[in-house]
């Protein structure tokens, strides 16, 4: 069975994973609608540069964000000088997740606003939309399976997230450490039974995540068809 | 009065249109590619690139020498594209009520004169194309518009449909007195509804008035060719309704028999519309056959139309030249040539009168 400290990394992982996601939705669902409308000079890349953490080793993405977050960075000094923490604390666990997961939904998304019929948003300003009401009332609603599906898939990649979270959060029991990082520390120390459970469990949330989506996206298109 | 003076840029050359329309229905004609989509875009604020000025009953729309674009969802335009645009997450009603405009009234009013009660739970999905037509109609008209813009409202719909739907239009004409450019290819549709033509080619204005004054100019004769449409004005003599027939007589005096229309009181101007492959044509004078308007003509032309031949064909007492379509074989069997002789004949039925 699960011991307090076990259940709390799995608890904690959650929210963080969680947090990270909805933070990176606004920016992302931006970035995806532009990405799905913007044709023109340095497009192909603005495309790279924003999927660069799907190619990139995560512990060069968790040693940039180590750099950009130093004391002696610009960024670092700024927030160290409002006494914001970030390196070595919970925050960064949230910031590695974000950055790690921010492509996946990223392409998601992007694909499902690119197969919405782009003259419907034109009608839907016709009919009185500004381009915000146009895109929420049209295009979100057209495009919401895809947009579900890459905030599923970015929860999921959230959770496992490991490299750049151990270069940036450090592996700090009861302060940042996650499920993946708990595993790889409970091999390390020779406990592979217990990483096995926490293997298990991980697996078991990633599975019920990506279930439960599948089970609404269905049962929400039925419904859409009735 | 919808004052457009216009320069769309698009693939290949610009769209130029300078034309003041009255408040009414105008017909904008014209082949494909002419630009007539473009030109409702750019006057629905679809058309970032559009330059030049759009107003409509003072309401400026666009000026860009005075650096006014007004953005689509302030101009209250009723904008219907040809495949209806209708919403597919939305179902009739809800399509309906998107851009509602001036409280339920105005929608309960508008799914009345669409009559769309029985399809609101309706996704567009379900909906045959007449129907997506009307929902997309009711939900420009719910939007309490300045102009209506109809993009081949009827293109999409065959011949049955197209009969259901263009009363609809009629009532929106008379009843809600909204302005309406009218895209459309057919002739006898722009003569039902519009009080004036606006003929786009090669993305210019190649005419504009009213439109049986441009029947006559070889614009619109072109338009109507491709309707294969003979269109007439008259004025009824009168009604037989034991034989059920009326009578009317054509301008230039050439008496015409029509199905018993009683809503036109003797003395009303019609126009009346045959299409030229409902036209007969015999090389000999005709005799105990029952269709009523019989006429001697002279074939003035014979002109390759598709895989038929249409005739141009002169009257005694008509203005303008009667077309009648016929196959190849029958102007081999009939020896058709211009300048011959050849009599005309019209079932009281096939003449509609529009």
């Amino acid at each position: 069975m699960l011991r307090g400290d076990e259940a709390e990394v799995v608890l904690f992982t959650l929210e963080v994973a969680a947090l990270a996601t909805l933070l990176i939705l606004p920016p992302g669902l931006a970035a995806a609608l532009a990405l799905a409308r913007y044709r023109g000079p340095g497009q192909g890349a603005i495309e790279t540069v924003l999927s660069l953490p799907l190619i990139l080793p995560p512990t060069a993405v968790g040693l940039v964000l180590l750099e950009v977050l130093s004391r002696n960075a610009p960024l670092g000094s700024w927030l160290a000088g409002r006494g914001v923490e970030i390196v070595f604390t919970w925050k960064a666990v949230v910031l590695a997740m974000a950055v790690m997961s921010f492509p996946l939904l990223v392409r998601s998304a992007r694909t499902a606003f690119e197969e919405v019929d782009s003259r419907l948003v034109g009608l839907a300003r016709t009919l009185g939309c500004g381009p915000a009401a146009a895109f929420f009332r049209v295009t979100l609603p057209l495009a919401w399976r895809g947009v579900l599906a890459g905030t599923v898939l970015a929860f999921a990649r959230a959770l496992g997230e490991f490299g750049a979270t151990v270069m940036v959060a450090g592996n700090i029991p009861g302060r940042t450490r996650t499920l993946a990082l708990a595993i790889f520390h409970d091999n390390q120390v020779g406990r592979d039974d217990r990483a096995a459970v926490l293997a298990g469990i991980t697996a078991l949330l990633a599975f019920a995540a990506l279930w439960t989506t599948e089970l609404l996206t269905r049962r929400l298109a039925r419904r859409a068809e009735e | 009065m919808i004052e457009i003076r216009v320069e769309v840029p698009l693939a290949g050359s610009d769209l130029r249109v300078e034309a003041q329309l009255p408040t009414a229905v105008t017909a904008v004609m014209g082949p494909s590619g002419a630009g007539k989509t473009s030109l409702l875009e750019a006057i629905a604020g679809l058309r970032p690139r559009a330059r030049g000025r759009i107003a409509c009953d003072g309401a400026v729309f666009l000026d860009t020498g005075q650096g006014v674009r007004v953005a689509p969802e302030d101009r209250r335009v009723g904008y219907v594209p040809q495949d209806a645009g209708l919403f597919p997450h939305l179902t009739a009603l809800g399509n309906v009520q998107f851009g509602a405009r001036g409280g339920a009234d105005r929608v309960e009013t508008a799914i009345e004169t669409l009559g769309l009660r029985p399809l609101l739970s309706r996704h567009p999905r379900s909906l045959s194309g007449g129907e997506k037509q009307r929902v997309a109609l009711a939900r420009a008209l719910a939007t309490s518009p300045r102009v209506l813009l109809l993009d081949e409202p009827l293109g999409a719909l065959d011949v049955e449909l197209k009969e259901r739907v263009l009363p609809y239009l009629v009532r929106i004409r008379d009843e809600w007195k909204v302005p309406m450019l009218y895209v459309t290819h057919n002739v006898g549709e722009a003569l039902a509804l519009a009080g004036h033509v606006l003929l786009l080619r090669g993305r210019r204005v190649e005419a504009q008035g009213r439109p049986l004054d441009l029947l006559s100019s070889p614009a619109l004769s072109l338009e109507a060719e491709a309707g294969i449409e003979n269109l007439f004005r008259g004025r009824i003599l009168g009604h037989d309704a034991a034989g059920g027939v009326s009578r009317v007589e054509l301008e230039g005096g050439l008496p015409l028999t029509v199905p018993l229309a009683p809503a036109h009181p003797p003395g009303a101007q019609v126009t009346v519309a045959i299409r030229a492959e409902d036209v007969l044509v015999s090389s000999g004078p005709v005799k105990g056959l029952s269709a009523r308007n019989v006429y001697e003509a002279r074939v003035e032309a014979l002109e390759r139309t598709g895989v038929d031949v249409t005739l141009r064909c002169a009257l005694p007492n008509a203005p303008s030249p009667w077309l009648a379509r016929v196959t190849p074989a029958a102007v081999e069997a009939l020896g058709l040539q211009v300048g011959q002789t050849a009599w005309l004949a019209v079932k009281s039925h096939s003449v509609r009168l529009i």
